[in-house]
């Protein structure tokens, strides 16, 4: 099973512009054994892998692999039964497996306080977060923190299953690359968010939003503060129509 | 007379002590006291039960007055409030034993009049809400039966359908939810403070009543928007049942997804169904995604498909019933789901669960079956909508499913003329699949160009299928030029001939002769029955349709069906002609 693999890459090639980080993280993730990825932090998705991962640290991996010949199957049964049993806990509820498209991630993260960078949440874990959705102006359209929420009830962070297809792929992607306490800002494209429909009608935000630009349109073209008001109305007729 | 034994029996009970009072004691008290109430004679009634040296008495024996107390408030006419009954009612409320107050005052909640019962609930609310509370930190069972019996009798209520009668509320039953609302107010209150294990009990006990009232009366209740009516109690209602779940520390996405989730072997599996019945969570479903109740607490991070899983259990639900108001929530609520989700996403996968199959087959019913049209009209734009969903391998492997379960020539028809706007999207530059052009084309064609019993098919019964199968062949041979072959017709074009054209023709012929003999018989009959008297003929077989049995049909009207039928084994040989030309002009070089 364990079969010895040779290297195919000498240091020089690695270390070169030819030979990607996602090449290297796919031969890595291919063939060592689980618990040499879950060391090395090169689990879980190659784009985002190769995102957080420098070059220097892939070409570290790659040699390590050799010298500790921690390739695919080799390790002790106990190891394998444990990656089976996750696998079966997944298969219980017939959970919906998003189809991952190849292409580059429709996110991007800054991250604003670092977490402990060692507790990073794998596809199925429960997790919990507090956030804020909001529109590129800054609107407000989501949260469930306290201080800012308005008609939330309890103050419980937003508990779920990571990594199945239960919320917006931008989060789905964007978690795994979070560690647990870490604040960051995700920026997420329409096609990993809501899509080209944009927020799910709530017969509220969507309303309120165009009349916020109807309104603000009219200002730019000069109109005064006291007949805008007035116009306030006008425009709910004109929105039911 | 009655005041003097009231007065005697508690004379004699003052010298008892420790309560030692008897059986006889305790019927002598009721019996008397209650007479003399409904005598009138309530002020007498007042003094005693206020008297100090009574006091023991009243504590024991004097929930016993409640049921006549209850009965005198509610008859009160309009010019004669009993005062003192009042007084006395809250006295006893103060003193006797709370447990026997609360068992009094839900026995008369119990025994409500039909014709009174929501003056009864009204009524007794507020007694209710100050004995629960006085029974401390025991509280939470009580609480529950209490709920319990109310919402018992609300469920009698008639729900007012229209908006006008919500406006009336001739039976009272918006009066009563309200009411409802400010009864359990303190309680939760009281849930929402403290984390012990006694305060979970209440908590029990509170969803245990919001998920009763999700299912009476909120199933029921048809909830008009704001537009329509500005102030709604049932809203109103609704809305704070929401309320009360997000206060007790239930979360909305878990509830939702609660269906879904749940494993079969959770311990206490009966306590489950009582605690999150299946009804109770498909009308909240409904509330929030149709009605948008409570919708601006949910969280806006669910993916669309995962919502729509969850709604899948409870449209199915609703879908399996035959009221209109079920089957108009499950469409309604299965709309809004797939309104959500962008076109042409679901995933194949997505047709191995359980509920991605019961529904269509139901929503099939609805199209198929039910007798109110707009449901009928409705439920096939759902299904249109349900389709433009999926993505094109779950779109392919659908009709496959349809067609082989459907067994309705229109819902077949229907399926077919989606196909047919499936492959003309699959000849769009950049827009070719395996599905719906490659190799995975034909075994579908084969299920769509059949003839379920060969030449013998009843092509009347079929109309609707044969007809949009051919109009997909005759589509298929103009579109895709005999020189590019893109979908490979021309190539199968031979076989088709053979298991499809040609039974049809010898289908068609059997058939035109068939009604053309038919025809003929029946010009001759009515030749010989104008001849005769005009009896009526003896028929050979008779219609019933609701209990009405349908007159014979005339001679003229036996005519005219005779001729439809021919029209439209016209319809098809012209068709089928049209189709044979274009494989003639193709085979001239």
């Amino acid at each position: 099973m364990a079969a010895e693999l040779t290297r195919e890459w000498s240091d020089e090639q690695l270390k070169s512009d030819d030979l990607s980080k996602k090449d290297v993280i796919k031969f890595i993730q291919d063939n060592a054994a689980h618990s040499f990825l879950a060391e090395h932090k090169l689990m879980g998705n190659i784009k985002n892998v190769a995102k957080t991962a420098k070059k220097e640290q892939l070409i570290i991996a790659y040699n390590d692999l050799f010298e500790s010949k921690r390739f695919l199957g080799s390790e002790p049964i106990e190891d394998v039964t444990e990656h089976v049993k996750n696998v079966k806990i997944d298969d219980k509820p017939k959970e919906v497996v998003e189809v991952a498209d190849e292409g580059p991630p429709k996110f991007f993260k800054s991250v604003l306080k670092k977490g402990d960078k060692t507790n990073f949440p794998k596809k199925g874990d429960n997790v919990s977060c507090w956030y804020t959705g909001s529109l590129e102006d800054g609107t407000v359209f989501d949260t469930n923190i306290p201080a800012t929420a308005r008609k939330k009830k309890q103050s419980k962070p937003l508990s779920f299953k990571v990594g199945l297809g239960r919320v917006i792929r931008g989060w789905d992607e964007g978690i795994l690359t979070m560690s647990k306490g870490e604040t960051a800002k995700l920026e997420i494209e329409p096609e990993w968010a809501y899509g080209k429909k944009g927020l799910p009608d709530s017969k509220g935000l969507d309303m309120d939003q165009q009349r916020l630009y109807f309104l603000r349109q009219l200002k730019k073209f000069g109109m005064p503060t006291s007949v805008l008001s007035k116009y306030h109305c006008a425009i709910e007729s004109i929105m039911a129509w | 007379m009655a005041l003097e034994q009231l007065s005697d029996v508690v004379q004699r009970c003052q010298a008892i002590q420790d309560d030692n009072y008897t059986t006889e004691d305790y019927s002598v008290f009721q019996i008397a006291g209650r007479t003399c109430l409904e005598d009138g004679e309530s002020a007498q009634v007042l003094s005693i039960v206020l008297d100090e040296e009574n006091k023991n008495i009243v504590k024991c024996m004097g929930w016993n007055l409640l049921g006549p107390l209850v009965q005198i408030l509610l008859k009160k006419e309009e010019n004669n409030l009993p005062p003192h009954c009042l007084v006395i009612l809250t006295h006893l409320l103060e003193v006797c034993s709370p447990k026997e107050l609360l068992v009094g005052l839900l026995e008369q909640v119990e025994e409500a009049h039909p014709d009174s019962i929501a003056e009864t609930v009204i009524l007794l609310l507020q007694p209710l809400q100050k004995v629960l509370l006085r029974l401390g930190s025991r509280k939470a069972s009580s609480v529950g039966m209490a709920l319990s019996t109310l919402l018992d009798q609300v469920a009698r209520l008639p729900v007012p359908q229209t908006k006008e009668q919500e406006e009336d509320d001739v039976f009272s039953l918006c009066r009563c939810c309200s009411a409802l609302l400010v009864f359990v107010r303190p309680f939760v209150e009281e849930a929402k403070q403290s984390r012990t294990p006694k305060e979970d009990e209440l908590r029990t006990e509170l969803l245990k009543f919001s998920m009763k009232s999700l299912c009476e009366p909120l199933l029921e209740v048809q909830l008009k928007d704001p537009e329509t009516l500005a102030e709604s109690p049932l809203r109103n209602f609704a809305t704070e049942i929401l309320g009360i779940l997000s206060d007790i520390g239930e979360s909305l996405p878990d509830l939702l997804s609660h269906s879904l989730l749940r494993r079969r072997e959770v311990p206490g599996f009966l306590e489950e169904e009582v605690c999150y019945p299946k009804e109770s969570l498909a009308c909240l479903a409904y509330l929030l995604f149709v009605q948008h109740i409570a919708m601006d607490t949910f969280p806006t991070v669910f993916s669309s498909v995962f919502i729509l899983q969850c709604n899948m259990e409870y449209i199915n639900l609703f879908l399996s019933r035959t009221e209109e108001s079920r089957l108009q929530k499950g469409l309604d609520l299965y709309e809004k789901s797939l309104v959500r989700v962008e076109d042409n996403s679901l995933p194949v996968q997505l047709m191995e669960l359980k509920s991605f199959f019961s529904v269509p087959q139901n929503l099939v019913k609805v199209m198929t079956l039910c007798p109110i049209q707009h449901l009928r009209i409705k439920g096939l734009k759902v299904l249109q909508l349900s389709i433009d969903k999926f993505d094109t391998e779950a779109k392919y492997k659908f009709f496959q499913c349809m067609l082989k379960t459907s067994h309705h020539a229109g819902v077949e028809g229907y399926i077919i003329k989606n196909i047919k706007n499936q492959i003309d999207f699959a000849f769009k530059p950049d827009k070719g699949n395996e599905w719906f052009m490659g190799a995975h084309l034909f075994p579908l064609l084969r299920q769509v160009l059949c003839l379920p019993q060969g030449p013998e098919t009843d092509l009347l019964q079929n109309l609707d299928r044969v007809m949009e199968s051919l109009n997909l062949l005759r589509y298929l041979l103009i579109r895709d030029k005999a020189w590019r072959n893109q979908t490979g017709i021309w190539t199968e074009l031979y076989k088709i001939e053979d298991y499809y054209m040609k039974p049809l023709r010898t289908g068609l012929n059997m058939s035109k002769a068939h009604y053309e003999a038919e025809l003929q018989n029946t010009k001759d009959n009515s030749k010989k029955t104008n001849a005769k008297e005009s009896q009526t003929q003896e028929s050979v077989c008779s219609l019933t349709v609701g209990n009405e049995k349908m007159p014979n049909m005339t001679p003229e009207m036996q005519l005219q069906v005779l001729h439809s039928a021919l029209h439209t084994f016209d319809m098809m040989e012209s068709v089928l002609a049209r189709i044979e030309e274009i494989m003639e002009v193709k085979e001239e070089p």
